[in-house]
């Protein structure tokens, strides 16, 4: 049973800093759905560069610089191009989902590497996880580059105005976001699950972006709700943990989905309706045209 | 930006005519081939050698025609299923799902008629294949009005809760045809019950009869946006939910609507798939490789921006491309996934070129200074 609490807070971690990624980003009012692709070039190529190099922290750069660039990608077409961010997310997610399909797949199977050690018997990036929350918390909260970053997703000509440079501060947002997507996406390939298989994130990328619009956009709520999913994805793995038996197999791992779309209805509720309005980065998907 | 004589700026398009995106959606996927050849390059074979074995298997083999033509009508299915849709603003990436369970729901019809339990039973296919379709389509829209309804009645995010739904309904399959699962095969190697060869979907010239049925519906539906009343409001809502809500369109049935449209053409994707192209007639292993498939139809439709009459050559050509390439890597030893290296290139392409549909290139020859 300790066991599945631990393996619970590993997959929890991923989900974690996958969805504080997106919280940052969409804080600066750049949303980007591609965020499953984005974790899937950090997960694949950060196992290819472990992989023919034998380091993790080689794989783990890769993983991030990769992120980056894919986040410098979906900045150049939302904040330069100006493009719909839905139709660039999904691009990038889409990119992802079949390259990485091409690129990881001569690297199916183990990694075959030493496993990462655990500290108390818990994955070292659980630690960074939380440290990361409370990093995001608090520079976002509490210092003037915090406030720059949410002005402009909130109003960017206003911030504009004030002196802020939009476009700069929003482009650091979505590298910075990408630059996380890919590390999540390494943690669950060469940490939680060292086996690479085409499209193997299995959707919590889309999990991750619904814990951010449940999240209201603070990162407490966020850690809350991804150890919650965490916790529940680990369960449909083994439900003989708990209610040994029951049902078939299949059925549990349709769980954490439906939970998904169940939670997204939750958010639907009048309670829930008036705090997630005053919440929201007033410009979140909207281009800002200067001017 | 000055080059020699001339002057090149960026322009603002007023509007786009049909025969400007129809360049700008080739133009892309021009780029697209190549870049892509680079995978060609890397195993040492020349770009055109591999592009011209794609296509001649593809188009001009008598192994390669036949199975272009069918994956060519699914995937204008899945073009018509993602269409209806993104008319009304909203992104069906569900049809993976919603042709699963379209599958599903033509062979519970098929199982209902004991096609289990003997594959030469006689059935009457005048009665169990229009059955069996009804089925898929009822099954398909049964799940893309999950998604519908959520987003009129909720407004929650369509993009979720369709994805979810694709891993829900991704479980549902082996639930039915793994492991002692109501519909598994004699075999039980992991596969659905071969239908009875009583009830195989009647074949013309050797392709499937649901051909037609693609392409009738993509010819409906090109006149359901053109000349109807509940076109024109599911383009209102696409434009503006807020705007078309003064107008008095509901902007509950309007999403519930283009969903369980959608939801039901994927369904007979689904139907066409696994129970009408020779040679399967039943839900295969890997039917997650036909999840995969369906996501050409998002790169077809907005290729085609939203109009099913030109999608219909877009399904050929990736319906082709598919299928050619999965042979060539064979043939010519490359790495496996072309189709899918091909999809991710295609689709981050076509997101660039998405610029062009609003700004224009203007080369202007500057006046010499004196």
């Amino acid at each position: 049973m300790w066991d599945f609490h631990v393996r619970s807070l590993d997959a929890s971690t991923i989900l974690t800093i996958a969805a504080l990624s997106e919280l940052i980003g969409q804080r600066a009012g750049i949303l980007n759905v591609g965020i499953e692709g984005v974790m899937l070039f950090g997960a694949t190529l950060g196992f290819i560069a472990a992989k023919i190099t034998g380091s993790y922290l080689l794989g783990f750069l890769v993983a991030i610089a990769i992120g980056g660039l894919i986040g410098l990608l979906h900045g150049f077409f939302s904040i330069t191009l100006g493009g719909d961010q839905v139709v660039n997310g999904m691009g990038i997610w889409i990119l992802g989902f079949g390259l990485t399909a091409y690129i990881g797949y001569p690297y199916t199977g183990p990694l075959g590497m030493e496993r990462i050690p655990k500290i108390m018997g818990l994955s070292p990036f659980f630690f960074v996880g939380i440290a990361l929350i409370i990093i995001t918390w608090f520079v976002l909260s509490k210092t003037s580059l915090g406030l720059r970053i949410r002005s402009v997703g909130e109003n960017p000509s206003v911030a504009e105005v004030s002196g802020i440079n939009v476009t700069r501060t929003r482009y650091l947002s979505v590298i910075t976001s990408g630059m996380l997507m890919g590390f999540a996406g390494a943690i669950y390939s060469l940490d939680y699950n060292p086996v690479w298989n085409y499209n193997f994130i299995m959707g919590w990328g889309f999990i991750a972006l619904a814990l951010v619009f449940f999240s209201m956009w603070n990162p407490f709520i966020l850690l809350g709700g991804s150890i919650l999913f965490g916790s529940l994805w680990q369960l449909s793995l083994n439900p003989q943990l708990v209610l040994p038996g029951i049902l078939s197999r299949y059925v549990w791992r349709m769980v954490p989905f439906a939970m998904t779309i169940i939670v997204l209805l939750l958010m639907s509720t009048k309670w829930f309706r008036i705090r997630w309005g005053a919440a929201k980065p007033e410009a979140l998907g909207q281009p800002y045209v200067k001017g | 930006m000055k080059l020699g004589n001339y002057e090149v700026k960026l322009e603002k398009r007023l509007e786009l005519t049909a025969w400007e995106a129809a360049t700008i959606s080739i133009l892309a996927i021009f780029v697209a081939l190549a870049l892509v050849s680079f995978i060609f390059l890397q195993a040492g074979v020349n770009p055109l050698t591999g592009y011209k074995e794609i296509f001649t298997y593809a188009f001009a083999n008598p192994f390669g025609l036949p199975l272009t033509i069918n994956r060519s009508i699914f995937l204008l299915l899945c073009t018509c299923a993602f269409i209806i849709p993104i008319r009304a603003g909203l992104w069906n990436i569900g049809m993976a799902g919603q042709l699963y369970v379209g599958a599903l729901a033509a062979f519970a019809v098929a199982f209902a008629f004991g096609a289990k339990e003997s594959h030469s039973l006689d059935l009457s296919p005048g009665i169990v294949i229009p059955l069996m379709m009804v089925a898929a389509a009822l099954g398909g829209a049964a799940i893309g009005a999950i998604a519908g309804f959520l987003k009129g009645r909720f407004n929650t995010n369509e993009i979720v809760v369709t994805m979810m739904l694709n891993f829900i309904t991704f479980w549902l399959v082996p639930f039915m045809i793994k492991e002692g699962g109501l519909f598994m095969g004699a075999s039980g190697e992991g596969e659905g019950f071969k239908l009875s060869s009583s009830i195989y979907a009647p074949l013309i010239m050797g392709v499937p009869f649901t051909i037609f049925i693609a392409l009738g519906l993509a010819v409906l539906l090109y006149f359901l946006f053109a000349k109807t009343k509940i076109g024109y409001q599911i383009k209102a809502y696409g434009l503006s939910p807020a705007a078309a809500k003064y107008a008095g369109i509901s902007s509950f049935k309007i999403p519930l609507l283009v969903f369980i449209m959608g939801g039901a053409i994927a369904g007979l994707a689904g139907y066409h798939y696994f129970a009408a192209v020779p040679g399967v007639y039943k839900i295969t292993k890997n039917y997650g490789d036909f999840g995969d498939l369906a996501f050409y139809g998002i790169i077809c439709g907005l290729i085609s921006q939203g109009n099913p009459l030109a999608a219909i050559p877009f399904a050929l050509l990736f319906g082709g491309l598919t299928n050619g390439g999965r042979f060539v890597q064979g043939k010519l030893k490359l790495g496996f996934g072309i189709d899918y290296a091909l999809l991710g290139v295609l689709m981050i392409i076509l997101v660039a070129f998405q610029f062009f549909y609003r700004y224009k290139i203007v080369w202007m020859k500057t006046e010499k200074e004196k």
